[in-house]
């Protein structure tokens, strides 16, 4: 379970995150929905341990993060690009964290074998990053984060560079996987259907402070997420085409 | 392009090269003759026998300018990495061109005194250290425009899967920036490998590397021994462009 405590930081006299406090449970997802420069990044990557807080406390399962270095964290961040390693193969690119922790060839071989037909990429093992397509990238940047099984994941907008299409398929793959890892995430994004797809409770963040909504319902009914704008908008849609 | 332009834009480049081979053959060159009056191999052996001390030359330089090459390299590698992603990035860059506001020679001037407290004057480390003088901050400016964000994320993406730095910079960095390193390398290979001023002031004429053997032949007149330095001075240079071209280019 990661706890955090009243999280404060700011950029050149600028509150960037604000007295930030929630639980995150073991194997949720939390969507995070909210525009740019509302501070999710920065919340992500303070969590990933690549900012430092002002203030505050992080808890992940009762150990205190703020002194574990971001590669100790076991907190994996992944950006909205899948930033492949340019110079390995999709195989290489999966197996990097195991070959970081020197685990033998046979594991390896298996674990990336196994994910590659989980995230559906048969027969892609050999190929370079610039053959794949921007989905498929996706799957392995995927993959390379699943295969040392995080402690927590932390998606930063990862569809925001795909189609429509593409984003839909990637959407249900990630539910998917992160049912059969029982992952334990935090899904940031400013599509609000994207935020009510993906998480399994969701939190909207404005101008550095981040409310935690009990349950779907609520977060449909605070006018600030644009919930209700959208059903609106779709209502009065059908109502023309029905006059119509 | 047609054929004949092939052949006359190759013939252009090779002329200088066949040149000074054919100067580095001769023994007697007099006016108007258009060729040597002989020919002879005895230059070539006078390096091949040590006696005028060519092949000392030739060592002294291959070290020197991979020393230097090596060196400067890798450290403007990882100091240009600090500095772009520095708040102060632009005044920390402005400080890399500072050494060429000077002429090399009056930056060895102005360098000289500290030189000769260091007991560096006039030996093969001075010359070194002078060099770094100008092939660091060229490093330095080269990689500036390499760091970007895109490979801070990939950075701290390496981080966070569980990667030190070291291994950010092993399993990373050097691999993408491959092609970078090898041109960095080769060029300031060859500022170092044609270095003259600073090379003379601070050797003091006790590091003879082949740049100065071809100036000092120069000055002596000595056309043909000058032709055959020039020779030796021209081959590793275009050892190492083959190699970067073979490397850089097919990666390309």
């Amino acid at each position: 379970m990661l706890t955090i405590k009243n999280i404060n930081k700011q950029y050149k006299g600028e509150a960037v995150l604000q007295g930030l406090s929630f639980t995150l449970r073991a194997h949720e997802m939390l969507s995070i929905l909210g525009r740019s420069g509302s501070g999710k990044t920065t919340l992500l990557k303070v969590l990933a341990g690549l900012e430092t807080a002002d203030s505050g406390q992080l808890l992940l399962d009762g150990q205190d993060l703020s002194p574990v270095p971001a590669n100790q964290r076991g907190v994996v961040y992944l950006y909205q690009e899948a930033l492949l390693f340019p110079h390995l193969n999709v195989f290489e690119n999966i197996a990097f964290g195991l070959r970081l922790r020197r685990r033998p060839e046979t594991e390896i071989k298996e674990k990336v074998n196994g994910l590659l037909q989980r995230l559906e990429l048969p027969g892609q093992a050999r190929k370079m990053p610039e053959q794949l397509s921007g989905g498929q990238r996706q799957r392995v940047a995927f993959g390379r984060a699943l295969i040392i099984e995080p402690r927590v994941l932390l998606l930063d907008e990862p569809f925001g560079a795909l189609d429509a299409e593409t984003r839909r398929s990637m959407q249900q793959l990630l539910k998917r996987v992160a049912k059969d890892f029982g992952l334990t995430a935090i899904f940031v994004t400013h599509d609000l259907k994207e935020a009510m797809l993906m998480g399994d409770r969701l939190g909207m963040m404005q101008n550095g402070q981040l409310k935690i909504y009990g349950n779907r319902a609520e977060f449909i009914a605070d006018e600030s997420t644009g919930a209700l704008d959208e059903a609106r908008f779709w209502t009065d849609l059908q109502g023309l085409k029905l006059t119509k | 392009m047609s054929r004949f332009t092939k052949i006359a834009l190759i013939g252009l480049i090779l002329f200088p090269f066949a040149f000074l081979l054919m100067l580095s053959l001769g023994k007697q060159w007099p006016y108007p003759a258009i060729f040597p009056e002989q020919w002879s191999l005895s230059n070539w052996q006078l390096v091949l026998g040590g006696s005028e001390g060519l092949g000392n030359s030739v060592l002294v330089s291959v070290l020197l300018s991979l020393s230097v090459a090596t060196l400067s390299t890798s450290l403007s590698f990882w100091v240009s990495r600090h500095i772009a992603y520095h708040p102060k990035r632009e005044a920390w860059l402005s400080l890399a061109y500072f050494p060429y506001v000077f002429a090399p020679v009056i930056l060895a001037a102005c360098l000289q005194f500290f030189f000769i407290v260091a007991g560096l004057y006039g030996t093969f480390g001075g010359v070194l250290v002078a060099q770094l003088f100008i092939t660091f901050p060229y490093g330095v400016i080269f990689f500036s425009s390499f760091w970007n964000e895109r490979l801070r994320s990939m950075e701290e993406l390496v981080k966070t899967l569980g990667g030190s730095t070291a291994q950010a910079y092993a399993k990373v960095l050097v691999p993408v920036a491959k092609g970078a390193l090898m041109t960095c390398f080769f060029q300031l290979f060859l500022i170092s490998w044609f270095e003259y001023g600073l090379t003379n002031l601070i050797g003091v004429g006790k590091v003879p590397t082949l740049t100065l053997r071809v100036f000092q032949y120069v000055s002596e007149a000595n056309i043909f021994l000058a032709a055959l330095a020039s020779c030796l001075l021209i081959l590793p240079p275009v050892a190492l462009l083959w190699l970067n071209r073979a490397v850089v280019f097919r990666e390309g």
